[in-house]
C-alpha cells in the first residue's frame, strides 16, 4: 500500500521548454528548491536544498522530454518517489503530471551508502538488480 | 477505514485551504475559528465553513469551553497518511504555482489524492 498525491497542470510552454524547466539547474531553482543538483542518468545522485531543509536521493528514469523520475528523502524521513510526466497538448501547450508516492512496504534504501561506491546508495543498486 | 470514510476524508483534503487549516492545527494547540482566521488570508466565515467540512470528515474534534469552540486534529492511525498527503500536496501546489509563473500563466490545474 502506498500514500499518493497527484497534481496536473497545463503549462503554456512547448514540451522542450517544459523539459528544460525540469532538468536545467538554473530553472529548477525557480520552482523546485533553492539549490538542485540532479545527475541526469538512472542511478545518478540528486540533492535538493531549500533553506535549512536538505533532501538527498537518486534518479530513477530520464526519458527526455517526457518523463523524469527520482527518489528523495529528508534526513531520517522515509523516501518517496516523484514521477513527472509531460504530454504535448498542442503547439505551445504541455500537460505536466506529477505523482509523489511513499511506498510504505519498502525498506528505506535511500541514503544508506554502498561500501566503496562514493555517493551511491542501495537504491539504484537494487533497481539495477531488479 | 471503510472505502466510504476514506472517500470523505480525501474529499475534505482536496481543497488547498482545508489542507492549510489542517496543517496549522496539526502544528499548534487547539485553536478557535477567530484565531485561525487571523493566521490565514480568509474570513472567519470561510474558516468556519472549512472547519465544518473537516469535522464532518472526522479529521477535527470540537471542544467547547463556555462560549468558545476550539478545534484540534483528531488523533487516529490515519493521521500520519493524512498529514503526509496534506503536507506533500501543499508543497506541490506551491512548487507548481512557481513553475507556472516561470513558464507562463497556468490555465488549469487538477488535484487528486489516494489513500494508502
Amino acid at each position: 500500500m502506498t500514500d499518493r498525491i497527484e497534481r496536473t497542470l497545463r503549462l503554456r510552454a512547448g514540451v522542450a521548454d517544459a523539459w528544460q524547466a525540469l532538468t536545467d539547474p538554473e530553472m529548477l531553482r525557480e520552482w523546485l528548491a533553492d539549490e538542485v543538483e540532479l545527475e541526469l542518468r538512472p542511478g545518478g545522485d540528486a540533492r535538493f536544498r531549500s533553506g535549512e531543509e536538505v533532501r538527498d536521493g537518486w534518479v530513477e528514469e530520464v526519458s527526455a522530454p517526457y518523463r523524469l523520475a527520482f527518489w528523495w528523502a529528508r534526513g531520517g524521513a522515509p523516501a518517496s518517489r516523484v514521477e513527472i510526466t509531460l504530454t504535448e497538448l498542442d503547439e505551445g501547450s504541455t500537460q505536466l503530471r506529477v505523482v509523489e508516492t511513499r511506498p510504505l512496504e519498502l525498506i528505506d534504501l535511500v541514503g544508506i551508502p554502498l561500501p566503496g561506491q562514493g555517493g551511491a546508495s542501495y537504491g539504484p543498486a537494487l533497481l539495477a538488480a531488479a | 477505514m471503510s472505502e466510504d470514510r476514506a472517500g470523505v476524508v480525501f474529499g475534505a483534503l482536496a481543497d488547498p485551504t482545508r489542507r492549510q487549516l489542517l496543517i496549522a492545527l496539526a502544528a499548534g494547540p487547539a485553536a478557535t475559528a477567530t484565531q485561525l482566521a487571523a493566521e490565514l488570508p480568509i474570513s472567519r466565515q470561510a474558516v468556519l465553513k472549512h472547519l465544518a467540512a473537516l469535522s464532518e470528515a472526522g479529521l477535527l474534534e470540537r471542544e467547547r469551553t463556555g462560549r468558545e469552540v476550539r478545534y484540534r486534529v483528531t488523533p487516529e492511525p490515519m493521521s500520519d497518511a493524512v498529514s503526509w498527503i496534506a503536507e506533500v500536496g501543499g508543497q506541490w501546489d506551491r512548487r507548481l504555482a512557481s513553475l507556472a509563473r516561470t513558464l507562463g500563466p497556468e490555465s488549469s490545474a487538477q488535484r487528486g489524492e489516494m489513500p494508502r
